[in-house]
């Protein structure tokens, strides 16, 4: 399957998932105060977000944003 | 600060949430823009808080003696005599109480802080997935520098009035004499003879 295939919203959902996961991990990494809450944040929640984040970039570049133009103006010129 | 940066997560959260449920809004220009600050401005702005607010932390004492191998460490700070380094800088706020190891044990370089770190995160692979050395047998890697010292007293009047300190300035500077192993202030986190020292209770 190409990517430009998979669709906007499926690449916003899994995006939205990621950077949400990856937040919530980093409250928990905040409010515990023990050396390994570092190791939470820097190697798992942050990776997370970044995924997040790699992906909504990555649905700007490769989804082809929906034309504005409705569908029936587009036949009627055809 | 972590208040501030936790309302900030929050707001993070709803919305990437509006995205994760009704991901068909960005289909206007204004959503567009909010998702664009909602899954990408805010988070990494999360990720740098997050980090800086982490590193800060770092270099807190207690920070420092959570791990088990380091709480001797921390009960030398106590000892109630004047010839015990560390001890008399923290008693005495020559060194900021709340952040005592790390004002003498940090690399006062440009990359010093990330050496710190590295070597923390070995220290934490020590502590949880090797075995912990014995609090007395630790040693600093490649010994304690007179930089370490020096990025204070070089240049305060009490350190470079004192005849010996004068005499002996190159030296120090140079790192060709220790200030610590020299045979002039060489009583530091003595932990191996903790149970016969006498401690000092602060007040508060």
């Amino acid at each position: 399957m190409k990517l430009n295939e998979i669709g906007m919203r499926r690449f916003l959902q899994v995006s939205s998932t990621l950077v949400i996961a990856g937040l919530l991990l980093e409250i928990v990494s905040l409010l515990w105060f023990h050396p390994l809450s570092f190791v939470l944040f820097a190697f798992v929640a942050a990776t997370l977000i970044g995924l997040g984040i790699l992906v909504y970039l990555m649905s700007l570049v490769f989804v082809a944003a929906p034309s504005a133009e409705p569908h029936n103006i587009r036949q009627q010129s055809r | 600060m972590i208040g501030i940066l936790i309302c900030q997560i929050a707001v993070s959260i709803v919305l990437a949430s509006i995205f994760l449920i009704r991901p068909s809004v960005t289909t206007g220009a204004a959503w567009k823009i909010l998702a664009f600050i909602g899954l990408c401005v805010l988070p990494a702005l999360c990720i740098v808080g997050g980090m800086n607010t982490h590193v800060q932390r770092s270099e807190q004492t207690k920070f420092c003696i959570s791990c088990h191998v380091m709480a001797p460490y921390g009960q030398s700070l106590y000892i109630d005599d004047a010839a015990h380094i560390p001890a008399q800088h923290f008693q005495n706020h020559r060194v900021p109480p709340g952040m005592a190891c790390y004002a003498c044990h940090t690399d006062y370089t440009i990359y010093g802080p990330l050496k710190d770190k590295m070597q923390g995160l070995k220290r934490i692979y020590v502590q949880y997935v090797s075995t912990p050395p014995d609090p007395a047998s630790i040693r600093i890697q490649g010994g304690f520098k007179n930089a370490q010292c020096l990025h204070c007293h070089l240049g305060a009047r009490s350190f470079e009035e004192n005849p010996i300190h004068a005499a002996i300035m190159d030296s120090l500077t140079s790192n060709q004499m220790s200030c610590l192993t020299s045979g002039c202030h060489d009583t530091a986190h003595d932990v191996a003879n903790l149970a016969h020292e006498k401690f000092w209770k602060p007040a508060q």
